[in-house]
Formats: C-alpha cells, sequence, structure tokens
C-alpha cells in the first residue's frame, strides 16, 4: 500500500499538463466577465464608454476627455456628428432610457480642456503619402497620419483651412474654430486651391508611395476590409453602415491601419485588430438595477447635470459568481483569470507555487456553477488541479494532512460496522456521516435507535467517513483505497441500501453504492412520536451537498413544516446555496475564506433560526453567531454540541462508538485509561484548536516525556517543555509538574525536523 | 575548510536545564531539514544527550514561515 503521508521533495521534476490547451480555451470562454459593455461594443471607433462614463460620474472630465482623444483626433466632431450606436445597444433602454452618451460627450468636450503637449515622442516615417480630395474622411485619415509621422501632403480644392473644414462638415462657429486650431497644428503641408480632376491625380500621384483619396477618385470596388483598390490606393468604404460622420470616422481608422501596413510592405490584410461592431456575450443583471429617469438635454449639460447622467450608467459587469462566492471575492479574480492562473501553477516544475492557496480556498461546492449564466465550473477546475499536483508531487501534505488524519480516524479508531441485533441480513444501512458523529453523538444514537425501531427489515449501522475528504484533498489512491474498504464493509453486511444522514455523504456515496437519505426514510416511516413541536418562522439552510436534489431540498422542507415550522426562504435558497465553508477543506486550509463563507451564508438575516440538514453548516454557522439547528436535533429532541473542538469531535465519535457497543450490541470495548492527569486554561485550549493540536496529541508527548524523561527545564519559572514527533509533526508541550498531575502552560508544533550536526 | 553558513543563531538561555541530564544547555549546531531542505542554525542543546531545544518563538515564527516557503516549492 502507498505510504500517503511520506513528505515529498521539493526536488521532484515531474509536470502533467493540467488540461490541453484546447479544453482550457473551451472552459475559459465560458467565462464572460472581459466581453466588452454592449455600448463599446457597438462602436465602430471602439470608444471605451463605460470608464469615460465612470470618469464623468466621479467629476474627472479631463480623464474622460482622455478617452474621446484616444479614439480620434477630432472628438468634439464626433461629439456632435455621430449617429451614437451605443446608445441603442445601452441595456439602461430595457428599463427606462438609454443614457444620452452623446450628450454627455459634448458636455466633456465643453468642460475641460485640450491635453498639452505632443504625446510620446514617435519617429518620422519615410514614405510619403499623398491624400487627394476634400472630404470629412479624407480630413480625419490625414489628421490619423499626420500624428503618425508620415511626411504627408494634403491636396485640396479649398482655399483655406476655414474652407477646407466647412467643405468637410458644417459646425457652429466656436466648435469650428478649435477644429481649424487642430488642423493648423497638424505637421503635415496643405496645398489649397488645387484643381484635381482625374489627369491632376493620375500624374501627381506618381510621387507618392502610398495614396489616400476621396471618394470622387474611386473607379473600382474597393476590398470591404483594407478599404484599397487594386492599386493598393485607399478609399472610403463602398458600403455605408453608419450615419455620415461616424462612417468617414469608422473609414479612416481602417484606412490609417491599411496605410501602415502599406508602409512597412506588407498585405494590408496583414494581423489587423478587431474592427467595427462586435458582438458581446456580457451578461448584465438587471434585477439589481433601480429605475432612474433619463436627465433632458437642454443645449449643453450643467456640469451637475452631466455627472448625474454619467451615474446613470449601470457599468456593465458580469459578477453573478461574485455576488454569492466568497472565495472568488477573497481572491478578487474571475473565473477565467482564476483558471488560467491555477493552470501556470500546476506547469510550474521549479519555483514558487503561488497560486497553491487559491486551488485549495475552493469550497467544490458547485455554486458558480449555477450562478454563472453560462455554468462555469470552478470547483471542478480546481478539483483537478489538486488531483494534478498531487499525481506530480507539488501538493504539500500540509494543507489537508489534518483533515486527512482525522477521516483515517473515523475509518479506523472511530469506525463501526454491525448487523442490526437479531437480523442475519439488513434491508439497510444507517450512515451518519463522520461530522454528525462528531458534532451530534447523542443525536446519531436516538436516531439509529428510532430506525431499529420503526424501519422494517433490518437497520445495519456504519460509523465512519464517506471519504470525499480524500477526493477534496486530490488524493485519488487515497481515496480508492477507501471506498474499496466501505465496499468490503458494505459486502460483509449483505450489501444493503445505504440510509445517508449527510447529504454529502449522500451525493459522494452514490458513486459507489444504492444511498437514500434519511430524511426521505422518515418522510416514508412518518415523523418520530417525540419530536419538539416548533412554532416559530425558520430558514433552511440548503446544504451543498444537495445541490441540484430538489427532492432533498423539498423533503426537508415538508418535514420542517410538519413540525410546525413557518419557512422563509432568501434570496440564496435551494439551489443557489452557499458553501457554510467546510466543503473543500477550506476551513483547515484558508480559515479566513472559511469565515468569509458561513457569513455569506447569514448574512441576510442574523434574527431568524437557521434549520439546516448537513451537521458541518450547523456547526459552522453556529460558531458564526446565529441559532442554526439540524433537523434532526428537534425530530429526536436532543441537542448536538454547540461548538465542540476538534478533539472534542473525536472523542465524541469514540463515545458514540462504545456506547452503541455497549447499549446496542452489549459489547464491552477496552477504554483507554491514561496514567496521570491534566489541565488545560481556556486559553491554552484556544491555541491548541488554532495550531490544530490535539489532546491526543498532547497526551501521546506527556506518555513520551514520562518514558524517557526527556525535556528543557527552565530554572527562571520551573516549568518543563517536554516534545514528540508524531507522524510528521513534532510537538512541544510545555507544563509544571506535580507527581502524576500536569499544569498545561503551552503547546505548539512544526512539521521541520531537528537534529544536531 | 570552508565556514558552514548559519541560517539562524540563538543564545541558550542560562536559565535551561536539560531535565535528564542535569546540565545547562548550551549554543550548539543544529540543522533542521524539510522535504530534502536542509539548514543549519545554533540552537541551544544538551551538550550530554544532545536534546535540541526549540522555542515556542521560533517555531511559530520564523520555522513556521520558512515552512510555508518551502511547501509552495
Amino acid at each position: 500500500m502507498t505510504d500517503h503521508f511520506k513528505e515529498r521533495s521539493t526536488r521532484n521534476y515531474h509536470q502533467k499538463q493540467l488540461f490541453t490547451k484546447e479544453e482550457l480555451e473551451q472552459r475559459e470562454k465560458l467565462c464572460k466577465y472581459e466581453d466588452p459593455p454592449f455600448c463599446s461594443a457597438a462602436c465602430p471607433l471602439k470608444l471605451d464608454v463605460k470608464t469615460m462614463l465612470k470618469e464623468v460620474s466621479e467629476g474627472n472630465f479631463e480623464k474622460a476627455r482622455s478617452c474621446l482623444e484616444h479614439i480620434s483626433s477630432f472628438p468634439e466632431i464626433l461629439s456632435y456628428g455621430c449617429d451614437a450606436p451605443c446608445t441603442k445597444k445601452c441595456r439602461r433602454n430595457e428599463l427606462d432610457a438609454t443614457v444620452n452618451i452623446p450628450g454627455i460627450e459634448r458636455a466633456i468636450m465643453h468642460y475641460s480642456m485640450a491635453p498639452k503637449g505632443k504625446g510620446l515622442l514617435k519617429f518620422r516615417k519615410r514614405q510619403k503619402i499623398g491624400i487627394f480630395g476634400t472630404e470629412l474622411f479624407t480630413l480625419v485619415l490625414a489628421a490619423e497620419l499626420a500624428n503618425k509621422k508620415y511626411p504627408l501632403t494634403f491636396y485640396t480644392e479649398a482655399n483655406d483651412v476655414e474652407d477646407l473644414l466647412n467643405r468637410c462638415i458644417q459646425l457652429p462657429q466656436d466648435i469650428s474654430d478649435r477644429q481649424i486650431r487642430i488642423i493648423r497644428s497638424l505637421d503635415m503641408k496643405i496645398c489649397f486651391k488645387q484643381k484635381i480632376d482625374d489627369a491632376f491625380f493620375e500624374e501627381e500621384r506618381k510621387q507618392y508611395d502610398i495614396v489616400c483619396a476621396a471618394e470622387t477618385f474611386k473607379k473600382e470596388k474597393t476590398d470591404p476590409v483594407t478599404l484599397c483598390d487594386s492599386r493598393n490606393a485607399v478609399f472610403p468604404a463602398d458600403e455605408k453602415r453608419y450615419g455620415k460622420v461616424l462612417q468617414a470616422f469608422f473609414d479612416a481608422r481602417r484606412a490609417a491601419v491599411s496605410v501602415e501596413r502599406l508602409a512597412q510592405n506588407l498585405d494590408p490584410h496583414n494581423t489587423r485588430p478587431a474592427e467595427g461592431e462586435t458582438e458581446s456575450h456580457l451578461f448584465t443583471n438587471l434585477n439589481y438595477i433601480p429605475e432612474e429617469p433619463a436627465i433632458p438635454e437642454n443645449g449643453i449639460y450643467s456640469k451637475e447635470e452631466c455627472i448625474k447622467e454619467a451615474s446613470r450608467c449601470i457599468q456593465c459587469e458580469c459578477v453573478e459568481c461574485f455576488r454569492g462566492c466568497a472565495y472568488l471575492r477573497a481572491f478578487k479574480r474571475y473565473p477565467r483569470i482564476l483558471t488560467r492562473e491555477i493552470y501556470n501553477n500546476t506547469g510550474i516544475i521549479m519555483g514558487d507555487h503561488m497560486m497553491n492557496k487559491a486551488m485549495n480556498s475552493c469550497t467544490l461546492c458547485g455554486q458558480c456553477t449555477v450562478t454563472c449564466p453560462n455554468g462555469y465550473d470552478m470547483a471542478e477546475i480546481c478539483r483537478l488541479a489538486r488531483e494534478n499536483m498531487v499525481d506530480t508531487q507539488k501538493m504539500s501534505l500540509a494543507v489537508h494532512e489534518f483533515a486527512l488524519l482525522d477521516m483515517l480516524f473515523s475509518n479506523q479508531e472511530g469506525f463501526l460496522c454491525r448487523k442490526q441485533p437479531g437480523y442475519d441480513t439488513c434491508r439497510y444501512v444507517y450512515f451518519p456521516g463522520c461530522q454528525a458523529n462528531g458534532i451530534a453523538p447523542l443525536t446519531v444514537y436516538k436516531t439509529y435507535q428510532d430506525l431499529m425501531n420503526r424501519v422494517e427489515g433490518g437497520v445495519a449501522l456504519l460509523l465512519g467517513c464517506c471519504s470525499v475528504i480524500a477526493k477534496w484533498a486530490g488524493r485519488k489512491e487515497l481515496y480508492e483505497e477507501q471506498i474499496a474498504f466501505l465496499k468490503e464493509q458494505m459486502q460483509s453486511l449483505g450489501n444493503p441500501v445505504m440510509i445517508a444522514g449527510c447529504p454529502t455523504c449522500k451525493t459522494s456515496l452514490q458513486e459507489n453504492f444504492t444511498v437514500k437519505g434519511l430524511w426521505e426514510v422518515l418522510r416514508e416511516i412518518g415523523l418520530p412520536e417525540e419530536y419538539k413541536k416548533i412554532n416559530e418562522e425558520v430558514i433552511v439552510h440548503d446544504a451543498c451537498g444537495a445541490r441540484s436534489d430538489p427532492d432533498t431540498q423539498e423533503e426537508i422542507r415538508a418535514i420542517a413544516r410538519e413540525i410546525g415550522c413557518q419557512l422563509k426562504e432568501t434570496k440564496w435558497s435551494k439551489d443557489l446555496t452557499g458553501c457554510c465553508g467546510y466543503g473543500g477543506l477550506v476551513s483547515y486550509v484558508n480559515k479566513e475564506v472559511a469565515d468569509l463563507m458561513a457569513e455569506d451564508c447569514i448574512k441576510e438575516d442574523k434574527e431568524h433560526t437557521y434549520l439546516t440538514y448537513c451537521m458541518a453548516c450547523r456547526d459552522r454557522l453556529y460558531r458564526q453567531g446565529v441559532k442554526a439547528v439540524h433537523y434532526t436535533e428537534l425530530l429526536y429532541d436532543q441537542k448536538a454540541d454547540d461548538m465542540p473542538s476538534l478533539s472534542q469531535k473525536r472523542k465524541n465519535r469514540l463515545m458514540l462508538k462504545q456506547k452503541l457497543m455497549k447499549e446496542v450490541w452489549k459489547e464491552e470495548s477496552m477504554e483507554e485509561t491514561i496514567p496521570f492527569t491534566y489541565e488545560c486554561s481556556e486559553e491554552v485550549r484556544n491555541k491548541m484548536e488554532e495550531r490544530m493540536i490535539l489532546e491526543s496529541d498532547l497526551i501521546q508527548t506527556l506518555l513520551n516525556y514520562r518514558e524517557n524523561h526527556a525535556a528543557v527545564y527552565n530554572e527562571a519559572d520551573d516549568t518543563l517543555t517536554a516534545t514528540h514527533r508524531i507522524g510528521n509533526v513534532s510537538f512541544w508541550i510545555r507544563f509544571r509538574e506535580k507527581e502524576n498531575h500536569y499544569t498545561i502552560l503551552s503547546a505548539y508544533s512544526h512539521r521541520m525536523t531537528v537534529r544536531i550536526r | 575548510m570552508a565556514i558552514e553558513k548559519t541560517y539562524y543563531s540563538l543564545e541558550a538561555d542560562k536559565h535551561l536545564v536539560c531535565h535528564k541530564c542535569g546540565v545547562h544547555l548550551v549554543k550548539g549546531n543544529a540543522v533542521f531539514e524539510y522535504l530534502d531542505n536542509a539548514f543549519p542554525v545554533e540552537l541551544p542543546v544538551c551538550p550530554v544527550c544532545g536534546f535540541v531545544y526549540v522555542p515556542e518563538e521560533l517555531a511559530m515564527g520564523r520555522v513556521l514561515s520558512v515552512e510555508k516557503v518551502l511547501e509552495d516549492k
């Protein structure tokens, strides 16, 4: 058998690809977080509308202006003449009315100053460019290319700059003045008063490397993408999709790309950026957005009006997974990027695995798959990544060892498998689950008594762990060993139907056994007579193990109603439920995230009692400070332990086993006695709990000390400190000794070994 | 002979006595090992039986942080 608890070496050079490139892409593309908002997707110039409106809403008009300057040399012309396809796609249309994006653009241009300076130093290009004809397309293109430092000559029939602008577009005087200043500042040669006919065009074009011209000189169809004709001269597009102004700007943008490619002696089709409007698959949940009427634009918006109108932008983004999942929020990464980082993490052969903590902090509860409009399965990715790291011996044993040992404790010292007395074969076997055994042993005891009394055909008992812990830890081999062990035990019972007490056990065990939920059986045979009538409004906290299991969710609600509860549903009821933080072993690996998860479960309502049907949920929600109760506690009027320590959970499992053996099977079990007594203050116990040091570790260390007397005596405070290595951990206990009694002062541990050299 | 690097050095508190041997601990050469990595250190040790004392502050501080770094290697 493999030694699952042998520490690995950091000097292993194994690597195994987590996903093929195709599978990675397939998984990643489900996450649409990075898809552009609908307004930007509709804009052929790719204006970053969302950022622009955000800046305006915060009063940063200069920063908002830079978004406009970024897409064009003449943003003001655009703000007056654009037919704004963005407004047609604005999601606010479905609520009230679109955000007035062009109105805000006009206000931005009105209230902000043109940027000073010339930006980055650009090297002057060599290829000479000739631009022929007067229209908005040629003017905008000339400005684009002049800004890219091409030696440029612009031939126009106009008499001067003012005339040039007027021939291109009619603007109000003040705006026109500002545009004239821009044209004058451009680094290009303008040849005014040219009579440009075909002959002139044919003659003059010879002296230029690249030629761009107005519509009138076009003699043949141009390429719809590059806008080039057969002689690689660049013209406005044949097909007009937008209004005159926007079309001219869009054509100029595409023409400039073609000129750049031609200047590099490349095919103009070569590596072009995405052009024109695109389709966005972003999901914007409008359920959370209040209605807000549009601010009418009379003339130019006042600054205040403009800020108010820009604040109406809902800042489209898909955060459905973030809303429910504290883990994603804690790591501040949306699933696609998290997947990529985890994927890269598994590929690291040497060096720091920065995302180990991230992959081990997912509770694997599957909530994201339900909340994501595309069903992104982050849990599966994290689980596979853990398996991958275990396979390549890159997964630290330290992160999951405690939980794995706890599982083995449940399936060894705490394990019990017996047929119901008086039955050769049993129809059922009750499997309460390790958490119920550890947290509510007496409730489990009473439940089993009831099942034995009332279920026909005999009910055997299996106290143990369903082994999902090994699966969560990514330890496939160990999981399979444990399942094989459970199969053996089930065979010895004649393979009865399992009655799972826990929804997670049920889901996990179903892969190998026939399983029913305890709740189903109790509904079939009727509730026990002694149940506690509750006349109270409660919230059913659904277990993540029962996600996509509406029958279980309904059975529990029916039981709750039968015992008198009135049910209050929350936003996170049923399939949308979040994990309490126990799942995926997160409470062992990342306590902060586990606590955030538990807090998320109760944040909506801290007054009502939470009725749970998973004992781990009951325990974790109770620790979070709300009234939490497992339905079996009510049915059998037998309380679970409130906040049992890790040691207490183990003691409870042993106590339950011994009590059952003694009272049901009349077998006396050997109780281990320790030859000394000890006491720990509350503070020491808390420290031990936090450091995951069990009382059994403490006892072992003291037993070892009593045998070999190895310890350090501190004369200053009259204390002894003894050490003992158990498995991969060295435990240190500081104490005072008085005959056979020990007062424990502190306990600590480390995984490193230490020796003299 | 090359001088071996010491990653950490801790003076032996004069109050510390080896309970088994009844002698004061002294500063001695020790080594921490973890996941095939070794770190020579100087810690309080018993000159007779070689018991190495790791104080709580060291275990829960420096040792723990180095463990965590190595675990992510």
